[in-house]
């Protein structure tokens, strides 16, 4: 046996051995399989958003399937880990939607791997229903037909309410934007941009930030000088407790106004420094719950480890996946059929009542309206002591 | 003029980080002409444990020395199973895979225990900034930067005055030669580790009020206190310490004249060009070649 | 790594042609059909990397950097241009290709663990440009909308672009192989295993590096344009520390160095996350504790390993060594008769290493066809003195004329191709090549054959290969080890090292042979043959300069010895003129205190020839 064979017998086991490992999975059919993928973090600095996710998803197809399924089948929910990658967002559609085949998916945390599945899903044509990542392009991205929908917030309109909650506290109309340097923040700009328009004003100075920076000092200094008497700020939790450390530390005091990537544990972080920091919601867990949401917490508590209400990270993704979910079934039950193009259609006709507002209805054919929870749902908290609280809870205005 | 000084304090506070991180890299190297790649995950795992401790109802002080304990176990484990195995191949692709791999397997492990999110480290460091000239500063990072220099002062005595201090420079000038004076080298590689990693965990309880303790705060910090000591010159001490403390200052600088998107640019082009002009690191011994 | 493939065998290659037409209608749907497409974009990549990791020894850390540039390339000029696969592909490589130079740059000066911080530096600027120049890159939105790969005009699905990525992974291994295989992929092992004999033997260093980051550049470059019109998508996040990490550990994973290795390890690192999917949170944690386990089990990679134990099995008898007849070195290699004029001359030499004078103002002449011995206590300098006129070392003040050639600046590849040949103290060779290629990659400089040849195997390439396997055989024959010409050099005894050494020297065609101790360690008989050997050497034309302690070997051959002591020429002349000379008494007696007796190195009063 010469050298040269033994190399190539290697080879042509390995080579086959993966031709064999593919000749699994079902073939594409008109009809779809009773599952509903879901691409978020799974691991790594935002697991704990895929976790949120999962609770509230899992939650919600345990209760439809003690009722029986959706059209005497159960469903099932499949989580794949995008880590934060596009790339990987884009192998998971690909995945769920071709060789699952499920019949709708849910979209993960973060927003730039949202916008990068608007391909692929429009590509096979699955109904998508983005859980946390907000991102107003994620949605309205002129596409007809549009598979994008969305229980969770939208940055457009997330704009328009910090930037009008910014300006009430502002005597001068002079914000300041601090945001983070990703596809969230970098977003979100435009959005906040268009907004101070919209009240016949611009932002004094706009700043960025990267993941794990430990000092803001530059940027707050240049904002400072620039006049600024409020911050809207977009970021994450670890990011805004360095925010308010590099406040103290240039002896700054200006009205911070955040969007809900600080509703996590910035109180825990920056103490009192985090004090009447005020931050947009659509759910909190926090305070007495109604007996829906008390169920809920009781399951989460047995089931997921969840010691106290704290426990629950990214609450508002626990509850726009546990509502996302059965929006999809009322709209499987509605089709009659697990065919992907029939959910699509009855997607509209969905009414709900929900966790976090009555959709009613749920979707309309516009673009603006593939997001189904409303401006008037959002809810203004504030941090004080370390408990994210309504505003009139706390001292602060 | 107070910018610039709040840029310096800033700065000398980040390049002390790094100047502890590297500093850990060079006494790993010294003795075994091999690094733990993952070192960033020992400051991690300093940090991270202290506050799981804290969380059990133990003590500060106690806190922190049972961290301090786990990381030198930890330094020890490492050295035999990652580096010993892995040090004699001239190929230094064995060590390094090994030890990412299990900087892979502790980070993943926290982020599931830990949770992913980053959580306070308390410290009468960081309750109150001292302001000088208009800069504001915390005590804790001005004590980062003055621990650093106190340790290599530190590190030199007792590479001078104990037998044990003197084996270690003995092993980094000449590991056969030192072998072949009766130095167990072995043994001096498992003590480097040791003291690299105790040097580590401290050193995450130090910057974790600073930065906030949390499963991935490692990564960043290894990558760019590797590259820091690689330039300060891996075989000098006060070298890596220089180096950081300058990288630090630099990259606040260009954070507030530049751009903060600049920042990783033109940090790490600066790391190259460094390493053309001076392939040893600033401060780096040369090594000759003899045949 | 000695056991690779050499042969090219057309059935493999229609093997793999017919499964590459029939996966697509094997496929159970597009999701698998992609995910071996990227297997293959996977395979190119690490077939890149295996030219740079597994045979010139350099470690990259930052290929994701370069995957990157094929890949925006691609991706850039796909969305605004609306440039088709083929100038794509052209562009990605070719800019690939370029920071594939600029990355070799510092291995002139860079090394080891060094080098690998300069290119994951390069990895996170490219990252951090990707980021960053937000109107080029859509920063970390990233670039979508990427049209479907175009072929001279017409659309390709899914199924063609598959087979189009097939065919170009099979021409990547094609082009792994047949690299591995030449004068180019052994100069490449030759730097890695030792990069001083490799000079030694007029291989440009640098340039077989920069050949080698060029050749891996454009492999990772041309995996990214292939990503592009697979995914339609890129963003920052594939191009991360951690995605190089995973590029290297492919080639590790499958075995670094061996032909399928590489294609084994990105088959089983794309597959992998669908598995560990299952795991959840932990299958990070997995995958870590994996590459752990590989590393210990399989230090060789899966493919290294497979190769180690089928060819222990397949060990043969150790071959005897017969009595061959020497033949005449003037058939084998280019000899000048010698005309007796000066070969070398060395003027006012001086070496310092620090405060330390090592070799102060030397004058030496060795004329040409004659047998010159330099010798001297241990650290006269002697060894410096040969590594400054070999170009090891440069010297710090004097001049070197070599053929009437002033050479004093010249490196010691340069000095090699104009016909300074020499062998080593602590013999240098290849140990992990075989004896046979130890001296063929002493012909690199003599093939005519260029790169393209070579890779495509054209009839000039087999020409070269041919003719010189052949002239090395007969070196082998000269020295007498053709029987071991398949041995790895490693597994030589002692005595057939340094034989190899001087065959290996002699492949250069040399007009001067510097022989650095080549009795140490040497048995009686072998210091015999080795006499023999120095003497016909001489008799077919060729100079001589030799170091040695042996001073019967020295007084027996020599027609010239010159003495240095304390890095001080203080005796020249012929062998029995020196012997009396008191200052060479004094040099090796003289004011050391050797205790009782005279000291080993006293033999110079002996000297029986």
């Amino acid at each position: 046996m010469s050298k040269f064979s033994i190399s190539a017998a290697i080879g042509g086991a390995a080579v086959f051995a993966t031709a064999i490992a593919i000749g699994t999975g079902p073939v594409n059919a008109a009809e779809a399989n009773p599952c509903i993928g879901n691409s978020g973090p799974v691991t790594g600095p935002a697991a704990f958003g895929g976790k949120s996710i999962r609770m509230g998803a899992e939650m919600a197809v345990d209760e439809i399937n003690a009722a029986g399924g959706v059209l005497g089948k159960k469903l099932k929910f499949l989580q794949y880990d995008a880590r934060g990658a596009p790339p990987r967002g884009v192998d998971n559609v690909r995945r769920i939607g071709l060789k699952d085949n499920c019949v709708a998916m849910l979209g993960g945390y973060h927003s730039t791997v949202a916008l990068a599945m608007r391909d692929p899903i429009h590509e096979i044509k699955i109904v998508y229903v983005g859980v946390i990542a907000a991102n107003t392009k994620v949605i309205e991205n002129g596409r007809n037909p549009n598979y994008m929908f969305r229980v969770s917030a939208k940055d457009r309109w997330v704009s328009k309410f910090l930037v009008a909650e910014a300006l009430k506290r502002s005597p001068n109309n002079k914000v300041g934007i601090m945001y983070e340097n990703t596809g969230w923040g970098k977003g979100a700009y435009p959005n906040i941009q268009a907004a101070l328009r919209e009240q016949g004003t611009k932002e004094v100075g706009a700043e960025t930030f990267n993941w794990r920076d430990t000092d803001m000092t530059p940027q707050l200094i240049r904002l400072r000088k620039a006049g600024a008497e409020s911050l809207v700020m977009w970021g994450l939790d670890r990011e805004g407790n360095q925010i308010m450390r590099s406040l103290q530390k240039i002896g700054w005091n200006p009205v911070k106004i955040g969007a809900w990537g600080f509703a996590g544990n910035l109180g825990e972080l920056a103490g009192k420094l985090a004090n009447c920091a005020l931050i947009m919601q659509t759910y909190s867990w926090m305070g007495k719950l109604e007996p829906q949401a008390q169920k809920l917490y009781d399951t989460m508590k047995k089931r997921y480890g969840v010691k106290s209400q704290k426990d629950i990270r990214m609450g508002s993704g626990v509850a726009d996946a546990y509502d996302a979910i059965h929006i999809i079934a009322k709209a499987i039950g509605i089709a009659g059929s697990y065919d992907r193009q029939k959910v699509y259609e009855a997607m509209f006709k969905v009414k709900h009542k929900g966790l976090v507002m009555n959709y009613d209805p749920a979707f309309e054919r516009t673009e603006e309206r593939h997001d189904a929870i409303l401006p008037s749902a959002y809810k203004l908290t504030a941090w004080y002591n370390g408990e994210l609280l309504p505003v009139s809870q706390t001292p602060c205005k | 003029m107070s910018a610039a000084l709040q840029y310096f304090l800033a700065g000398l506070g980040i390049g002390g980080i790094y100047a502890l991180v590297a500093i850990g890299f060079h006494i790993m190297w010294s003795s075994a002409k091999a690094v733990n790649f993952a070192h960033g995950d020992t400051l991690m795992l300093g940090a991270v444990l202290t506050i799981v401790f804290l969380d059990h109802g133990i003590a500060m002080p106690l806190a922190i020395l049972l961290s301090i304990g786990v990381a030198i176990v930890f330094g020890v484990l490492l050295e035999r199973v990652a580096i010993r195995p892995f040090a004699d191949h001239a190929a230094s692709i064995g060590w390094m895979l090994t030890t990412i791999a299990i900087g892979i397997m502790l980070e993943s492990y926290a982020t599931i225990e830990f949770g992913a999110f980053a959580r306070p480290l308390p410290s009468p460091g960081v309750d109150k900034p001292i302001i000088i000239f208009g800069a504001g500063v915390f005590i804790q990072e001005l004590l980062i930067p003055f621990v650093a220099v106190l340790i290599v002062v530190l590190l030199g005595l007792f590479q001078r005055r104990t037998q044990l201090g003197r084996a270690m420079r003995a092993v980094a000038f000449n590991r056969v030669a030192a072998g072949i004076v009766g130095i167990n080298v072995l043994h001096v590689a498992m003590f480097s580790f040791a003291l690299a990693s105790a040097l580590g965990g401290l050193a995450g309880i130090l910057v974790a009020p600073v930065i906030q303790a949390s499963a991935t705060m490692g990564l960043l910090l290894g990558i760019k206190g590797f590259a820091v000591a690689i330039i300060g010159g891996i075989t000098s001490a006060p070298g890596v310490v220089i180096a950081g403390l300058l990288y630090g200052i630099i990259e606040k600088f260009v954070d507030g004249y530049i751009s903060t998107a600049a920042r990783e640019a033109v940090g790490f082009s600066l790391v190259i060009v460094v390493l053309m002009l001076f392939p040893q690191g600033l401060f780096g011994r040369r090594e000759l070649v003899k045949v | 790594m000695s056991r690779i493939a050499r042969h090219f065998n057309p059935a493999f290659v229609v093997a793999a042609a017919i499964l590459i037409l029939a996966l697509p209608h094997i496929a159970a749907n597009e999701y698998e059909l992609r995910l071996i497409t990227l297997l293959l974009i996977y395979a190119i990549i690490a077939l890149g990397l295996n030219v740079l990791v597994g045979l010139t020894g350099l470690v990259s850390l930052g290929q994701a950097g370069l995957y990157a540039i094929g890949a925006y390339t691609a991706a850039i000029f796909a969305t605004r241009l609306g440039v088709g696969l083929v100038p794509g592909l052209i562009l990605g490589m070719a800019l690939a290709g370029a920071f594939g130079v600029l990355l070799a740059y510092p291995t002139v000066r860079v090394r080891g663990v060094y080098l690998a911080v300069v290119t994951i530096a390069f990895g996170i600027i490219v990252e951090n440009v990707a980021i960053e120049w937000d109107s080029l890159t859509g920063s970390w939105v990233g670039i979508s909308n990427v049209p479907a790969p175009t072929l001279l005009g017409l659309p390709l699905d899914t199924n063609a672009y598959f087979i189009v990525v097939g065919a170009s992974a099979l021409i990547a291994f094609l082009v792994n192989l047949n690299l591995m295989n030449s004068r180019f992929g052994r100069a490449m092992r030759a730097t890695a295993q030792s990069e001083i004999a490799s000079r030694s033997l007029g291989i440009n260093v640098a340039a077989i590096r920069t050949l080698a980051f060029v050749v891996s550049a454009m492999a990772a470059g041309a995996a990214g344009v292939f990503y592009v019109y697979l995914n339609k998508y890129i963003s920052p996040d594939i191009f991360s520390f951690a995605d190089s990490v995973r590029f290297l550990l492919m080639v590790i994973l499958g075995g670094s160095g061996t032909a399928l290795g590489p294609v084994v390890g990105a088959s089983i690192m794309t597959y992998l996350p669908e598995y560990l999917q299952a795991f959840g949170p932990w299958q990070s944690f997995a995958y870590g504790l994996l590459l752990l386990a590989v590393m210990f089990i399989l230090p060789r990679g899966i493919v290294g390993s497979i190769e180690v134990l089928v060819s222990s099995r397949m060990a043969e008898a150790r071959p005897e060594t017969g009595h061959e007849e020497r033949p005449r070195l003037a058939d084998i290699v280019a000899v000048n008769p010698a005309d007796g004029s000066a070969c070398l001359d060395a003027r006012g030499v001086s070496v310092a290493f620090g405060g330390l004078v090592a070799v102060d103002k030397v004058d030496e002449t060795v004329d040409s066809g004659k047998i010159h011995a330099l010798i001297g206590p241990n650290g006269a300098g002697k060894s410096t003195f040969l590594n400054a006129i070999s170009g090891v070392y440069r010297a710090d003040s004097g001049s070197i004329t070599f053929l009437g050639q002033e050479t004093t600046r010249l490196n010691s590849h340069q000095l090699a191709r104009l016909g300074l040949a020499r062998t080593f103290q602590n013999t240098e060779l290849f140990s992990e090549m075989t004896v046979l290629e130890n001296v063929l990659v002493a012909f690199h400089k003599e093939y005519r054959s260029n790169f393209f040849s070579t890779i495509c195997r054209l009839p000039s390439f087999q020409r070269d290969e041919r003719h010189f396997r052949q002239a090395a055989m007969a070196l082998l024959a000269y020295v007498g080890l053709s029987a071991y010409a398949h041995e790895k050099a490693e597994n030589l005894a002692f005595g057939h090292q340094r034989q190899l050494e001087i065959a290996r020297a002699l492949a250069l065609s040399p007009r001067l042979l510097l022989l650095d101790e080549p009795a140490a360690g040497l048995t009686h008989t072998e210091i015999e043959n080795l006499i023999a050997l120095v003497r016909d050497l001489a008799a077919s034309g060729i100079t001589i300069l030799i170091v040695e302690h042996h001073v019967e070997l020295i007084m027996e051959i020599s027609d010239h010895v010159t003495v240095l002591d304390y890095g001080e020429l203080i005796a020249s002349g012929s062998a029995s003129e020196v012997q009396t000379d008191p200052k060479v008494i004094e040099a090796y007696f003289g004011s050391q205190t050797f205790g009782d007796g005279p000291a080993p190195a006293a033999g110079i009063e002996s000297g029986e020839g």
